[in-house]
């Protein structure tokens, strides 16, 4: 049994040798030194206690969004809507923000019923063109996202425009009211860490122990089997919506109250695609998947130096982190998988 | 100009670089892989022809090497699939990230500079017919190669006897098998095929419809193409005139910015979301159950199946 263990740690221990390399030879054509680059990167990500806690502030939608796919991934369904569920949360944060509410001590607790809200509409609107319409889930959520973005764009240079001059930059800061209440002098935003804690532990024992779970996670490997079971898969794909675009409406409410104050043009920060590049390395579980969440968000952090440092375009990091993912997805592929096993095993027999 | 005349030609003109991915990418899903990376292929392949253009001076080279550029993609997409198992889907997501990343990487040089385009083939008395003649006889060799390609593919894929084996591996790889065909082959040589169609489709847009680079130059194109060829029903013609209706919305679009200043910035992402939405009304045309109800003529224009097989790996003997 513990050599059983044992001969798997060698076998990833290989495979993740195997995936920097692939990732180190991309960044040597890209003309760079995989050295400098991760030590600017881990500089720029751990270096201060500032830095830690902008890291922590990119991890919070990050994982928010990589725990929403894990929902929707279970449920067999590939969610690329998210990002326009992140973008409907920062509206609906933002739209507390400005109105009356803004100036109260409510508005944060508004914002997240809103912003929640107003995701898991998305989400189900998503899951309603799924299931009504026929239309994949693939292009009718980038067809909500587009609606998104564009509503973001009209909102900040029309009804939410900066006063004096509409501009791209985004709307005025929110009142401070509306800021979510942070601890110390380095403003370590604990709800949002609670909140996040809150839901890692619920979507752990929701997917693990709760019937509802193991039938979504059933409708996932085979929409027909629920069926047969006399479930209606539908309703579990409905549901996998919603919950998704819940916790990625949440994301978005972070993003406009805790990490920008304000509305931006490009609130969801790409994240939602980052995401989805975390939860296909990590397999759908949750705990690879927050710490990949937490090292890609060191490396986003980080990667802000890259420019100023090396003269590098920060497109780079995504291009890194996209290569990491590619090289372990073909790392874990079976034959790939099953030759480095067994050149492992024909190592040590040669060795004894 | 007749009135519309000009609108006409633009929209002809907008939507070459669209026909040639949608073509593209029904090749490749006739034969049963999905090639998810368009939205980052597209932009790789425009810098791609776009910078050999600038470099040599010669925009047909560019356009060739967009072509190869666009057949690496589809190569690592349909041998992770064939020869590691790999889910396409996923490949093609990550793809997806990685080449419109790089481009913004590479294309840093390249951004907004001036560069050599294809010239206007003009064909006397024929370019003078009212509509016709400044569509299609008085444009560059790329509108007119990617008006060709509509019933060309159309008639590779229902006439001819390779077509049909690309539609037999698409829709039972296992019966095609079983009369002597070569699955993974034909995945392979379809999906290459398709993804130098792709690059070809991502030249026209660097060298012609969107001309020179910026970061992003072909956002969100690559989306649209790949809900147009779905809801198009995998067919090249109909895929085709999904592909001319958004060159319609983008030009409505075009046009209302004169009128509504308001919404300058907002307009040109409406034809986006207005596609989905009109390909949502289409697709429920595309329901079995409802394409016996229709009659015969409607069933024709907007019936399609998707290939039974698609998305889906081989299994293996």
């Amino acid at each position: 049994m513990i050599n059983f263990n044992i001969k798997n740690l060698i076998t990833s221990t290989t495979q993740i040798v195997l995936t920097a390399i692939g990732a180190s030879l991309i960044i040597i054509l890209l003309g760079a030194s995989p050295i400098e680059v991760m030590t600017s990167i881990f500089d720029g990500a751990f270096g201060r206690p500032e830095k830690i806690v902008k890291t922590m502030l990119i991890f919070l939608p990050i994982s928010l969004a990589s725990l929403a796919l894990i929902i929707t991934f279970s449920g067999g369904l590939w969610n690329i809507g998210i990002e326009g569920q992140i973008v409907l949360g920062a509206i609906g944060a933002s739209w507390v923000a400005k109105s009356f509410l803004g100036e109260s001590v409510i508005s944060p607790y508004i914002q997240l019923l809103v912003g929640v809200s107003m995701g898991s509409a998305w989400g189900l609107l998503c899951g309603l063109l799924k299931v009504k319409f026929n239309v994949h889930e693939i292009f009718g959520g980038l067809g909500l996202y587009f609606v998104g973005s564009g509503t973001i764009i009209y909102l900040i240079l029309g009804p939410w425009s900066k006063k004096g001059v509409a501009s791209t930059s985004g709307t005025d800061i929110f009142p401070q009211a509306s800021w979510f209440p942070t601890l110390t002098s380095l403003n370590i935003p604990a709800l949002p860490i609670l909140i996040i804690g809150i839901i890692i532990i619920s979507i752990i024992l929701f997917l693990s122990f709760s019937k509802l779970g193991l039938k979504l996670k059933a409708t996932g490997i085979n929409p027909g089997s629920t069926n047969k079971f006399q479930f209606s898969s539908s309703g579990y794909i409905y549901l996998a919506f919603m919950i998704g675009g819940a916790i990625a409406g949440l994301a978005g409410v972070f993003q406009a109250s805790v990490f920008y104050h304000k509305l931006v043009p490009s609130i969801s920060g790409g994240y939602g695609f980052l995401a989805i590049l975390v939860v296909l390395a990590s397999g759908k579980r949750v705990i690879p998947t927050l710490l990949l969440t937490l090292f890609f968000s060191a490396m986003i952090a980080g990667g802000s130096q890259l420019q100023l440092r090396l003269n590098l375009h920060s497109s780079l990091i995504s291009i890194i982190l996209s290569s990491i993912v590619f090289f372990w997805l073909v790392v874990n592929s079976t034959p790939i998988k099953k030759n480095i096993t067994n050149l492992l095993e024909r190592g040590r027999n040669a060795s004894l | 100009m007749l009135p519309f005349e000009s609108s006409v030609v633009t929209i002809i003109s907008l939507s070459t670089p669209i026909i040639l991915v949608v073509i593209g990418e029904t090749i490749t899903e006739k034969s049963g892989v999905i090639n998810l990376s368009i939205e980052g292929t597209l932009l790789i392949t425009a810098l791609t022809a776009f910078a050999v253009s600038v470099t040599t001076g010669s925009p047909f080279l560019g356009f060739l090497c967009a072509g190869f550029v666009g057949s690496i993609a589809a190569l690592v997409i349909i041998l992770c699939d064939t020869k590691l198992g790999m889910d396409q889907i996923a490949v093609g997501f990550v793809l997806t990230i990685f080449l419109g990343k790089l481009s913004s990487f590479l294309g840093k040089e390249y951004v907004r500079i001036p560069g050599p385009y294809f010239q206007k083939l003009s064909i006397p008395i024929l370019k003078d017919i009212p509509y016709i003649g400044p569509s299609f006889f008085d444009q560059n060799i790329l509108v007119i190669f990617s008006f060709l390609m509509i019933p060309l593919t159309w008639y590779f894929i229902e006439k001819t006897r390779l077509g049909l084996i690309v539609k037999a591996v698409g829709e039972n790889p296992v019966s095609a098998e079983n009369r002597g065909i070569n699955p993974e082959k034909v995945r392979i040589i379809a999906t290459v095929i398709g993804g130098i169609i792709i690059g070809f489709g991502g030249a026209a847009f660097s060298l012609h419809a969107k001309f020179g680079w910026s970061e992003n130059h072909t956002g969100n194109y690559g989306w649209i193409c790949l809900a147009i060829v779905i809801f198009g029903g995998w067919n090249p013609i109909r895929a085709a005139i999904g592909a001319y209706s958004f060159g319609v919305f983008q030009i409505i679009a075009l046009k209302m910015q004169s009128v509504a200043l308001g919404l300058t910035q907002v307009l040109p992402l409406i034809p986006f979301p207005l596609m989905i939405l009109t390909l949502i009304f289409i697709q429920r045309f595309n329901r079995s159950d409802r394409t016996t109800s229709l009659p015969k003529i409607l069933n024709a224009f907007f019936g399609g199946q998707s290939p039974e097989n698609i998305g889906k790996p081989l299994e293996k003997k």
